[in-house]
């Protein structure tokens, strides 16, 4: 009882104490990918030509310094005790300000969790399409205007009426419950609209913060481990890791691939598919350099610099040849603090190209650069994979991998196999071979032009048993049945991407799905 | 004792707060870039050993011909295994910052200027490198008897596709740094007020006169006269599209404009990134006071565009391509678009006459077609001597097209027809390997400055040649800047520059007024 008494007489110091600790987890181990992603997604140099962009913007000041703040996300850990810094100060000040008596003191911690509520709302509009600076600015604001406060308070009032009003009375064992069960429901409310409403913000986030480290296996173990979820960037991030650990043709179809809504807004406050948030990757990812360049410098236009787009144009002028175009982007990132690395890497490339044609990425990437040329409208959806449905000269096998599978993807089948006539009398890649399998009956000369292919059309037949009556109402099942038939093609092909968004022409319909999203 | 130590830690936090505000603004002020570049004050090195290096310098200033007028040059060197750094010019020595940026004193520039019109300055460079100073070699740069006009507008914009943001007019008066707003659209993204503008045009090099097109959200074209201003639209069934290319009559409140229906697409291994397209182009007479619009030509079969008075008033230049036909089905935006670089443009001319405002019979003034090229953008000198215009391997938009060179024709003064081989000839000093193109005269035909993307193929510059009196152009400079970095950090294009005698008088708050609260009067077409 005495120990009891004891711990009750240190409430606020233990309940400071709780609240910022749980306040570093949330910003550091729940939230940290995501600030990480928004800091890749700022830019702050000290130069006004650079930060003109946001300068001119309502509350430039404000953004900025949240960019500021922003910058400590460079390392997660460390932006992340700034946060719960902040944020602990926050609850602190707020009781302080309004002298609220240790029973009523959680009342600081609603205008805390409102914010953190808010963060977790945004998702990926954290910083994509909106300012990245924005909460952090936001959050800033309210700690400063909060400490002014304070200070007003406490310089000009009697300090120890204004302490002894806020020391006087007892605190009581449901009071510290009581504070508990707040603490608890503050943390418990942003993380539960993360959950619930972007599931798949802190995976996709996560694969990219791996992106930036060329961690391509841990990007493909996060997808899988997430497989079940079904959002496009998780997908379009899923294939950037294949395309560079080479398992596109045997992992492509392992997650789900339906895509429900993202919960994001775009600039203009509308519902947005998010294309946006992953185009650039993907088509510098798939080769496409010009497509790539060309929706970076759009996101430089709509967003002002950001490390994300000035380091994709940096790579994308090397690879190029343009030397003083990546000269002019290195010389602006070097104005970034914190950049040296990267800065270092590629500024060894500059003026020559026998360094750009020994980086192991590059050469990969330029395996699947298109082979002649042509304009970026004639390229067809979908994105993933450079939207290379169409393409029909390559300059590798990767190449015409890459086309096969997005046809496989796209489920254009007579497209697919007009496009199998190089790999006739070979044994193809798995999801190839799937593919074929599913249009023999259609097409009986398929096994004639790959025989080997007679235990993957016996599978098949076997597959087409087992779903007999699922395929009667796919939707329904679809999900069920991914559980015991995802990464198998002919599963994707009766039950994957059956939201259909854009109608095909007769000639291209090919089978049963009539679209994919 | 008790109030003494209070007191004391009261001012003591009272102090830690001011520290951290002060801190804070700190990192605030020296983001927004006011921390001024100091040039140490210098002496030329007592000693110092002769170097056969030629000292690295941007902007490359090596060997120009600059105007008596112009804002002082400055410029940065760039020796990485340099620590300090000493420019003389002729008698103005200056010190520079540890990373070799020059700021040359104005006013001893200008005395400079003053004194040295039609001789050549003298630059030598000194470098402070491990073993001591060395004197590189010297440079020199010749100053012109002739000024150039002082003002200088361009639109600034990403060098961008499809999507615009912050965007707007700009002037520069040439003969200092000073950089002010003509128009900005709208700063923060807004869904209702969002718009672009673009095409901005003078009256014989004077302000008075003035438009520019607004587009998207609060569209028209904005008519200035002195310090007013009006927005009017121009649609006719007839009409292609709102006016778009402009040229404002030199004595008459008249405007040619082309009419263009455009796209755009964009390249996927290309050496060239952006192709812009005419699908359809005509040519127009707008009359300012009548807000009336007719055709000055109106064809199916041809494309003409980039309207041009000369300094008289009594002809018209235009470029114009022959347009393919293509049978309007549902592959016909690919098929025309797949024919791009056999599109051609040629210049042509039409007499005007301004008692009755009627346009006479076209008369082919260069026959690029024929060998295999295409012009845009004719400007006629002032004197009426020359004809400068941009010559690429196609099409009309060549600011997106590395083959852009400026070319100049030769005007017969009796007006009679003129080969081309005999007198059309590219700027060959003046040129570069990137796009050249957007060029404009000075009023007293010495200079030309025109929009070059040849520092790194992507984002265009302000370039500035003399035009001497033989018809040929000196190398071009990059429009000075105070910090020679800019160049480098800013992130937009420099476009269509414009040279006017004297700044624009309309104010930016009326603009603004005009933009968002007026609606555009419609010009009555007439047949």
């Amino acid at each position: 009882m005495k120990k009891f008494s004891s711990f009750i007489s240190h409430y606020r110091t233990i309940a400071y104490a709780l609240f910022f600790v749980l306040a570093w987890i949330w910003a550091t181990w729940w939230m940290g990918d995501l600030y990480r992603m928004a800091y890749e997604n700022s830019f702050l140099a000290a130069d006004r030509t650079l930060m003109h962009f946001l300068w001119q913007e309502s509350f430039g000041t404000m953004w900025i310094a949240g960019r500021a703040l922003l910058l400590l996300y460079r390392w997660p850990l460390i932006g992340g005790l700034a946060v719960a810094v902040l944020l602990t100060a926050a609850v602190w000040l707020i009781g302080y300000c309004f002298r609220l008596r240790p029973r009523w003191r959680w009342l600081g911690l609603l205008p805390v969790s409102a914010w953190m509520t808010w963060v977790a709302w945004l998702g990926l509009n954290l910083f994509f399409q909106h300012e990245p600076g924005r909460t952090l600015g936001v959050l800033l604001l309210g700690v400063l205007v909060c400490a002014v406060d304070a200070f007003v308070i406490w310089t000009f009032k009697s300090r120890s009426s204004h302490h002894q009003h806020l020391e006087a009375a007892p605190v009581t064992l449901s009071t510290w419950l009581l504070t508990l069960v707040m603490i608890v429901l503050c943390f418990g409310a942003p993380t539960l609209v993360t959950s619930l409403r972007h599931p798949y913000a802190r995976p996709v986030t996560h694969m990219q913060v791996q992106l930036l480290h060329e961690d391509w296996v841990g990007m493909s173990e996060t997808a899988h481990k997430h497989a079940a979820l079904s959002y496009r960037p998780l997908a379009a991030y899923y294939v950037v890791a294949l395309i560079h650990t080479g398992h596109i043709t045997d992992e492509l179809f392992d997650i789900r691939l339906d895509y429900d809504s993202l919960y994001v807004v775009n600039w203009t406050g509308q519902p947005d598919v998010g294309t946006n948030y992953y185009i650039v990757d993907c088509n510098y990812a798939a080769g496409l350099f010009r497509a790539a360049e060309h929706k970076a410098i759009e996101q430089m236009t709509m967003d002002g610099p950001s490390l994300f787009t000035l380091k994709h144009l940096t790579r994308l002028a090397l690879l190029d040849s343009n030397w003083a175009l990546a000269r002019k982007y290195l010389q602006i990132l070097s104005k970034a603090p914190f950049e040296g690395a990267f800065i270092e890497r590629y500024s060894a490339m500059l003026d020559s190209p026998d360094r750009v044609a020994a980086d192991p990425e590059f050469a990969l990437l330029r395996q699947t650069e298109p082979a002649m040329d042509s304009f970026e409208s004639y390229y067809e959806a979908p994105v993933f994979l450079g939207y290379n449905c169409a393409l029909l000269a390559g300059r590798s096998k990767t190449a015409l991998m890459h086309s096969l599978l997005s046809n496989l993807y796209s489920k254009r089948m007579p497209a697919f196999l007009e496009r199998c006539q190089p790999l006739v009398g070979t044994m193809p890649p798995r999801y190839i071979a799937e593919g074929l399998v599913t249009q023999v009956k259609k097409y009986p000369e398929v096994l004639q032009a790959f025989p080997q292919l007679n235990m993957t059309a016996q599978l098949f037949s076997g597959f087409l048993r087992d779903v007999s009556t699922e395929l009667k109402d796919r939707p329904t099942y679809a999900r069920e049945l991914f559980d015991r038939y995802h990464g198998y093609y002919p599963y994707y092909y009766f039950f994957g991407n059956l939201k259909a968004t854009r109608k095909r022409t007769t000639n291209e319909h090919g089978g049963s799905n009539a679209g994919v999203n | 004792m008790s109030i003494r130590h209070t007191l004391f830690h009261r001012i003591q936090a009272f102090c830690d707060v001011l520290l951290s505000v002060a801190l804070f603004a700190s990192i605030i002020i020296s983001v927004h870039g006011l921390t001024a570049c100091s040039s140490r004050p210098s002496s030329v090195p007592a000693s110092f050993s002769e170097s056969s290096d030629t000292a690295r310098i941007f902007p490359d200033y090596r060997d120009v011909v600059i105007p008596p007028n112009i804002a002082p040059m400055n410029f940065m060197v760039r020796d990485s295994l340099a620590s300090e750094f000493v420019v003389t010019i002729a008698d103005i020595v200056c010190g520079a910052t540890s990373d070799g940026k020059i700021d040359i004193d104005a006013n001893a520039w200008r005395q400079l200027l003053e004194k040295s019109k039609g001789n050549t300055l003298q630059v030598d460079v000194y470098a402070h490198r491990d073993q001591g100073w060395i004197h590189m070699k010297p440079f020199v740069m010749t100053v012109a008897e002739e000024p150039i006009d002082s003002f200088l507008s361009y639109r600034l914009i990403e060098p961008g596709y499809e999507l615009y943001r912050q965007l707007g007019l700009y002037q520069r008066n040439l003969t200092d740094f000073t950089e002010t707003p003509i128009y900005e659209n709208n700063r923060t993204f807004d869904n209702v007020d969002n718009h672009c503008v673009n095409c901005h045009n003078y009256q014989n090099y004077s302000t008075d006169h003035m438009l520019f097109h607004v587009r998207a959200g609060h569209g028209g074209t904005i008519i200035v006269d002195g310090n007013e201003a009006h927005k009017i639209t121009i649609k006719h069934d007839s009409i292609i599209s709102a006016g778009v290319y402009p040229s404002w009559h030199p004595t008459q409140n008249l405007i040619a404009f082309s009419t263009n229906y455009t796209g755009q697409v964009f390249h996927m291994l290309h050496t060239e990134k952006i192709e812009v397209l005419d699908l359809g182009s005509d040519l127009l007479l707008y009359d300012v006071e009548r807000n009336a619009v007719k055709h000055i030509v109106h064809t199916k079969d041809a494309l003409e565009t980039f309207p041009c008075w000369t300094p008289d008033g009594t002809r018209l230049y235009y470029c114009s391509a022959r347009r393919t036909e293509i049978p309007k089905d549902s592959t016909y935006m690919i098929d025309f678009i797949a024919k791009y670089d056999s599109i051609l443009y040629d210049i042509y001319s039409i007499p005007f006459d301004s008692k009755t405002r009627s346009f006479g019979e076209p008369r082919l003034e260069v026959d690029a077609s024929s060998q295999g090229h295409s012009t845009s953008v004719p400007r006629i000198s002032p004197d009426g001597r020359y004809m400068l215009y941009t010559q690429g391997d196609y099409g009309q938009f060549h600011i997106w097209h590395k083959s852009a060179d400026l070319w100049v024709k030769k005007i017969q003064e009796d007006g009679s027809e003129n080969t081309e081989e005999q007198s059309a000839y590219p700027l060959t000093a003046a040129n570069s390997a990137e796009a050249d193109s957007y060029h404009t005269w000075s009023s007293n035909g010495r200079w030309i400055v025109f929009a070059s993307r040849r520092l790194d193929a992507a984002y265009s510059r302000a370039f500035i040649a003399y035009f001497d009196k033989n018809g040929q152009a000196r190398k071009a400079f990059l429009m000075p800047q105070r910090d020679p970095e800019l160049n480098t950090f800013l992130l937009k294009s420099y476009n269509v520059p414009e040279l006017t005698k004297n700044s624009v008088k309309v104010s930016i708050e009326k603009l603004n007024h005009v933009v968002y609260n007026t609606e555009p009067e419609l010009a009555t077409y007439e047949e």
